[in-house]
């Protein structure tokens, strides 16, 4: 790898052009560095996992712990797998939850926080109440909203929005009124309009404290839906499937239904990870990918430079 | 230089709660010539060059521009600070273009000019970086190209080497003159570096603080076209000393 850098220096020079910051050798030497980097980030999380379940399985095995009082790792997803059938649908309503409460929550999050950034006799007004519905207790919520609204998916949503909104919103407001204001000047000095200035400026300033609010709230989104459920929902959920088998005694299966919603929320945040590394390739790479309709331009341009 | 005045100010003024940041200052600045401003912090600089882009109004006065008064108002000079204020987000080439994007559509000609700017002034091969790749200097760089290309014919470059290190800072005023010479606008361009100030103008204007204004309107005779030894000329020396004097107070 170094013989590969090296090759990049010792390249001539042209004159009133730079090389040595980001010369050819980077190039060729990237593709190990790239699954280097997916080993270390993949990986390693993965290790971490597998040994917490082994050290889950050593203190059963180890402390001679019964079955219904802590189940071994195998004998939670033996009864996760046995009873699939009846999960899996379970698992899917509560994806779907997470969803629609934690899309609207987001949007929500964003709105307000634009809005209390942009107009400050709003922020005064709306910022308390905000910070107030945090206050209330989230169980305490859960049992008007049924009242109001009946046993259905409404009032599963609306708590899974309630918790996801408040971390965008305040991460939002942050990011907006941090924005660089020689930056805002600059774009005054150009003669950009406020709404230019809001989304060529604004709003890219704001996507690291945005992605931010968006992962915090990830992480609440499955545990909201599950107090919705074992509050609001009607019959059959995810919750209740784990409350029935814990009066059951049925151990293995509340520990597999744990593992699950355990699953669905990391999945969640991962999505959002994804979605971030997606939407900020700058903060990851040093050159661009280049768009394909551009590519003919910077051809001719290069062509024309090279005659 | 052509002898039309392109920027005239009149009786501009600025007060600040009750410090007088500016007092009514007079301006009239020709077209094509290369303008510095010395003076020490608290002098009025940044006040004068806010007024001038319309980022200020003044408190008395009139700003004018090619003979039209643009008093207050923006979009009509090109700028550039100490801080390079480039995006993260936006590769070179559209940062270099980030003047049309904010103001309307930003069309092929424009990133092609964006291209053959960079191209021409050694940035080629930086197109698509992100400047998070960029050195101190060419960011600099980009920052002044991403200045030209909004085809203002003033400048207004505000300390626009002050955080670099020496040797990139030389280096960055020799390419300036070459890039003002190749394109013939008026700049405006304020330091605290006297030898800065010398080596790239016309004309030097020396500001004081308490309450800011213009203490001196001195003519550079120094020939053109500069190089390192122009800074060990004996003319650069003694308009040094006299700026100098008229900086701290020394009689000379």
């Amino acid at each position: 790898m170094s013989g590969a850098r090296d090759s990049g220096v010792a390249r001539p020079v042209k004159s009133f052009t730079y090389r040595s910051v980001a010369g050819p050798g980077r190039e060729t030497s990237r593709r190990s560095g790239k699954w280097r980097a997916v080993a270390r980030n993949v990986g390693i999380p993965i290790l971490s996992m597998a040994l917490l379940v082994l050290t889950w399985e050593w203190i059963v095995v180890g402390f001679h712990i019964a079955p219904y009082i802590a189940p071994r790792p195998m004998q939670a997803y033996e009864a996760v797998r046995s009873d699939w059938v009846t999960l899996w649908p379970l698992v899917l309503a509560t994806i779907r939850e997470t969803i629609y409460g934690y899309s609207s929550g987001a949007l929500l999050g964003v709105f307000l926080g634009v809005v209390m950034a942009k107009v400050q006799f709003l922020q005064r007004m709306v910022y308390p109440v905000l910070v107030l519905s945090q206050a209330v207790p989230i169980i305490a919520l859960a049992a008007p909203l049924v009242l109001i609204l009946g046993f259905s998916v409404v009032p599963i949503v609306i708590i899974v929005a309630w918790i996801v909104f408040f971390p965008v919103t305040v991460n939002v407001l942050d990011g907006l009124s941090h924005v660089d204001q020689d930056l805002l000047n600059l774009a005054r000095v150009y003669g950009a309009s406020r709404w230019r200035t809001f989304v060529q400026i604004e709003i890219p300033a704001t996507t690291t404290p945005l992605f931010s609010g968006l992962k915090i709230g990830a992480t609440y989104a499955v545990t909201g839906a599950i107090i919705g459920e074992l509050v609001a929902s009607n019959g059959s959920s995810l919750a209740l499937y784990q409350e029935h088998a814990n009066s059951n005694l049925n151990t293995p299966a509340v520990y597999g239904t744990t593992i699950l919603m355990t699953i669905i929320g990391i999945s969640w945040f991962l999505l959002v990870v994804g979605a971030e590394v997606l939407a900020t390739p700058w903060q990851r790479r040093s050159v661009a990918r280049r768009p394909w309709r551009r590519r003919r331009e910077a051809a001719l341009t290069t062509a024309q430079v090279e005659n | 230089m052509t002898d039309n005045v392109l920027l005239e100010l009149r009786d501009v003024g600025k007060v600040f709660v009750e410090t007088i940041a500016l007092s009514p200052t007079n301006l009239a600045v020709k077209e094509g010539s290369f303008v510095a401003i010395v003076g020490p912090s608290g002098c009025g600089k940044s006040t004068l060059f806010n007024v001038i882009a319309g980022l200020l109004r003044p408190d008395s006065g009139e700003v004018r521009l090619a003979d039209q008064p643009v008093t207050g108002a923006t979009g009509h000079v090109g700028y550039m600070l100490q801080k390079d204020l480039l995006v993260p987000w936006r590769t070179v080439e559209d940062n270099i273009t980030m003047a049309a994007r904010l103001t309307r559509r930003v069309t092929a000609d424009d990133r092609a000019e964006a291209r053959r700017v960079a191209v021409q002034y050694g940035l080629g091969d930086f197109l698509r970086h992100y400047p998070s790749a960029l050195s101190g200097g060419m960011r600099q760089r980009v920052a002044f190209m991403r200045t030209l290309v909004t085809h203002q014919q003033l400048l207004l470059l505000d300390e626009p080497f002050g955080a670099l290190d020496a040797q990139t800072r030389l280096e960055m005023q020799q390419w300036l003159l070459q890039v003002w010479r190749d394109t013939g606008r008026t700049v405006l361009f304020i330091t605290h570096d006297v030898d800065e100030s010398i080596f790239l103008s016309d004309r030097i204007l020396v500001m004081s603080p308490r309450p800011g204004r213009v203490v001196a309107d001195l003519a550079n005779p120094l020939p053109r076209p500069r190089d390192i030894a122009t800074l060990t000329d004996p003319q650069f020396n003694e308009l040094k000393s006299r700026i100098m004097g008229l900086l701290h107070g020394v009689a000379t």
